[in-house]
């Protein structure tokens, strides 16, 4: 998000869902695309059957990976590399678009000076991927008409997550391929409503639609909107400095909401030890998560089912939820149990309904102005920007110039992850999620179905390494990292290359965030969990 | 023949309601239509095939099978008077297919007892509700031949009532009744049906696929090439009037005191075949997906196919819903070439 935002002035997806279908090549690199967002997956299998290309640039196997016309296994963590090299090739080979680089972008010497350090053969020896198959992802790439990039957590959960996203979107830019119908640059986010947590200024450093906290105009109107003075014009901590801080003793209190840090937070043994440091704990959520058995005060909230309200989608779309059973017992729309702390603090917000609070919504967030209730409950929703309500929404982001003006190229220099593997912990290890589960599984992992598609953790392992270490199918194996140490089933797999291991924060018996690294992206604060060294035994 | 006048339908909708849950065609603010419980300002009798079928009328999605406290059990069956108004023949013969297996060894008492406490009256199919369709290659419609307690003919300002079962006349106590002459009935009928079946094209390619399968002429690659695709979210089992596997859950409530449930499942989850050991004998998505169109084309147990085809009932949801396109008619396209 950050990235983009450098970058476009905007981090969202530049694309809708609808454009999958149009789109001649997709490049997905860090998405399990039919596992994570499986109706945008199944746009791009049957795009791919109706004769468009499919560059996967992922370590695992994905199951995408069976109809891709080239998949680059590179090794974790070196995406900067593969990427710059991609654009290496495009410029040696003078595939880059001219006319886009000089008219709608700046900074290309730049980008050309960094990239030309990243010839193929030297990108093979960093990323494992040999130097002939990425000339020709390259040229794939370069060469489509409308080409579509796809991608996910495996791009952004590194320490280089940032510099990920910006090669993507250098090369996106060096090729033209922006600011058209089905071609662009597209984060996909992975909940309903991330997107639109994130536009509501959810975010330590923003109010809604990103307007920053620093600037006094911003400050000066939200004073006025909300009849306050002195609003903080400092940004605030990210969830992972509010960790390091509660652990330092300097955060006292935190109000935890709809989140569960102590599966989904690397380095769990961290945020045991940080949450117990603190004064005060409030967690407010659908059912009594891990996170919300150590709070002081336990809020239940009601579910999507049981509110009205709106939600934000990956493709930046406004809908509108109605509510279709009334919360059980205590529980009650977050929007509410704010309101009422906030009154009880000595500041009555006297929202009568999720209306009222969209009316604000319209006229303080620029974006948002035209995303009226009206015109949500007349059709299925609007993209922003949608600054008022003439405007049709947006589609597609950048059309004739950027929401900055010209797009910046921001080269950058490969990094390794901030731990790798040596003699002792010789294994890398990667994380991520399966289809039949969500997240924390605090929702998921109550339905027996789910329970019974997928019960337990594993960890999938490289037949190969499987062999030298005497692990079969579904033997019991301990994996250790320095953090700490868990049990569970392999999974003996191509789908891992060797050396490489994966497993997943959906089971509270074995949260594979107990051995993650909890080293973060400088810029924007998010963790490392896509590698970390671990060790691997045979449980006797 | 009896008639009732279309303009006193809600007036009659409304008196059953009286003694029945009423589920009705209910126009929904998006301009679906699904079946739902009857109300005169959103009833409406312009509407398409409804995204579900009314199986979860005698089959929910969950339902408490039985209740344990303090070492007894009390079995829960629960079933309210109801009546299923405006299905469609292909519907009618889902639960025909339906009720039949659940009866024919076992006796579901669950299934039985909601189904013996709802009566169905069918609104006789005008013409093809979409491009996906071929009831008339499975037999069964665009016009019920059984099953129905009562079955209606829209033809024009007047409904046709055709009367399916003692229940049927039953509901008919009172209602405002005009005849028509049988010879003219008939005639009408027939017109009707004629009209129907011209917008129904047969589609020749299922039997030729249900041969083939017979044949054991089915290239692998087909169950190959469409296992890839499948994401596995089990909407086609969902969706199908026939479909009617489920699993059973425990919930323990507090000690010594808990539920069980059942709840709709499908054959596509490796879960649903996975044996305790941990083999599964159907261990790939195309082998699942082979399964399941076999058993719809060709294994189906000839007493529960009625005097239809075959366990399809051709209402064309799976085609309509499946976000891969692996619908029946997509399977029989890729059969037969």
């Amino acid at each position: 998000m950050v990235g983009l935002a450098a970058m476009f002035g905007s981090g969202a997806m530049t694309n809708s869902i609808n454009e999958f279908d149009a789109a001649d090549l997709f490049l997905v690199t860090g998405s399990n695309t039919t596992e994570q967002h499986p109706l945008i997956g199944t746009r791009i299998i049957n795009a791919k059957q109706r004769g468009a290309q499919l560059l996967i640039i992922d370590p695992r196997e994905i199951p995408l990976a069976k109809f891709a016309d080239l998949h680059l296994r590179q090794n974790i963590g070196t995406d900067v590399a593969v990427l710059n090299g991609m654009m290496n090739v495009i410029i040696e080979e003078n595939l880059y678009d001219k006319e886009f680089v000089t008219t709608r972008t700046e900074n290309f010497e730049q980008l050309k000076e960094v990239v030309s350090k990243y010839p193929p053969k030297a990108v093979e020896k960093i990323s494992g991927i040999a130097a002939a198959d990425l000339k020709k992802a390259a040229r794939m790439y370069a060469k489509a008409d409308k080409a579509m990039i796809a991608y996910a957590m495996g791009i952004t959960q590194h320490t280089t997550g940032v510099d990920n996203v910006k090669s993507c979107a250098n090369l996106a830019m060096l090729t033209g391929h922006l600011g058209r119908a089905a071609v662009g640059v597209n984060p996909l986010r992975g909940q309903n409503n991330v997107q639109g947590a994130c536009d509501m200024g959810g975010l330590p450093n923003v109010y809604s639609a990103y307007q920053p906290v620093i600037d006094a105009n911003v400050k000066k109107k939200f004073e006025e909107a909300w009849k306050v003075e002195g609003l903080d014009d400092k940004p605030g901590l990210t969830i992972t400095d509010m960790m390091n801080a509660a652990q330092q003793g300097e955060l006292k209190a935190l109000y935890i909401m709809g989140e569960n840090p102590l599966m989904s937070d690397p380095d769990t043994a961290h945020i045991e030890h940080a949450l117990s440091n603190l004064d005060f704990l409030v967690v407010q959520d659908i059912f009594l998560s891990e996170t919300a058995k150590k709070a002081d005060v336990v809020f239940p909230a009601a579910s999507f089912a049981e509110k009205d309200g709106t939600y934000t989608n990956t493709e930046r779309k406004v809908q509108l939820a109605c509510k279709a059973v009334n919360p059980p017992g205590q529980a009650r729309p977050d929007w509410q149990i704010i309101c009422e702390i906030s009154k009880l603090a000595g500041y009555p917000m006297n929202y009568e309904s999720p209306a009222d609070v969209l009316k604000e919504i319209n006229a303080l967030s620029p974006s948002y102005g035209g995303i009226t209730l009206e015109r949500l409950s007349k059709g299925s929703g609007l993209q922003w920007p949608c600054p008022n309500v003439e405007h049709p929404g947006t589609a597609f982001l950048h059309k004739d110039k950027f929401s900055k003006g010209l797009g910046t190229f921001m080269p950058c220099e490969f990094k390794p992850p901030a731990e790798m593997p040596d003699d002792e912990y010789d294994f890398m290890l990667t994380t991520g999620r399966i289809y039949y589960q969500f997240h924390t599984g605090t929702m998921t992992r109550r339905v027996s179905i789910l329970e019974r598609e997928a019960p337990e953790a594993l960890l999938e392992i490289n037949p190969e390494d499987a062999k030298k270490l005497g692990i079969r199918n579904k033997d019991k194996v301990e994996v250790s990292s320095r953090r700490g140490s868990l049990q569970m089933k392999a999974e003996v797999t191509e789908r891992v290359p060797p050396r490489v291991v994966f497993s997943t924060f959906h089971f509270s018996e074995a949260c594979i965030n107990v051995l993650t690294n909890s080293a973060f992206d400088p810029v924007a604060k998010i963790p490392e969990y896509k590698g970390c060294a671990v060790k691997v035994r045979r449980c006797a | 023949m009896k008639t009732l006048a279309k303009k006193d339908i809600n007036k009659i909708l409304s008196i059953w309601s009286q003694k029945h849950d009423v589920l009705a065609p209910t126009k929904m603010d998006n301009g679906d239509c699904i079946f739902s419980a009857f109300d005169e300002k959103t009833f409406t009798l312009d509407y398409k095939k409804p995204p579900l079928s009314p199986k979860s009328v005698f089959f929910p999605q969950s339902e408490i099978i039985f209740r344990v406290e303090k070492n007894k059990y009390n079995e829960v069956v629960a079933a309210k008077k109801a009546l299923i108004f405006g299905l469609r023949s292909c519907d009618m013969m889902g639960i025909r297919q339906a009720s039949s297996f659940m009866s024919r060894d076992n006796k579901d008492i669950y299934y039985q007892a909601r189904q013996n406490a709802a009566a169905t009256v069918v609104m006789a199919c005008p013409k093809a509700q979409n491009e996906t369709c071929f009831c008339t290659t499975t037999l069964s419609g665009p016009v019920a031949k059984k099953g129905f307690d009562l079955q209606l003919y829209d033809i024009g300002d007047t409904l046709l009532v055709e009367i399916g079962s003692p229940r049927g006349e039953e509901l008919l106590t009172g209602m405002p009744l005009a005849e028509m002459e049988e010879s003219q009935a008939k005639q009408k009928i027939d017109e009707f049906l004629q009209n129907a079946i011209l917008t129904i094209p047969e589609v020749k390619s299922v039997i030729d696929a249900m041969n083939k399968l017979k044949d054991r002429k089915v290239a692998e690659k087909v169950w190959d090439d469409f296992g890839a695709k499948c994401i596995t979210c089990g909407g086609c089992a969902f969706v199908c009037p026939t479909c009617t596997c489920f699993n059973v859950y425990d919930h323990q409530q507090a000690a010594g005191e808990g539920i069980r449930l059942r709840a709709w499942d499908a054959c596509l989850y490796s879960g649903f075949t996975r044996e305790a050991s941990g083999h599964n004998p159907r261990a790939s998505q195309a082998s699942r997906l082979k399964r399941r169109h076999e058993h719809k084309l060709l294994d189906y147990n000839n007493t529960d196919i009625q005097d239809g085809l075959c366990g399809c009932v051709g209402c064309g949801r799976c085609s309509d819903y499946c976000p891969v396109h692996i619908g029946t008619l997509e399977v029989v396209k890729a059969i037969t070439g």
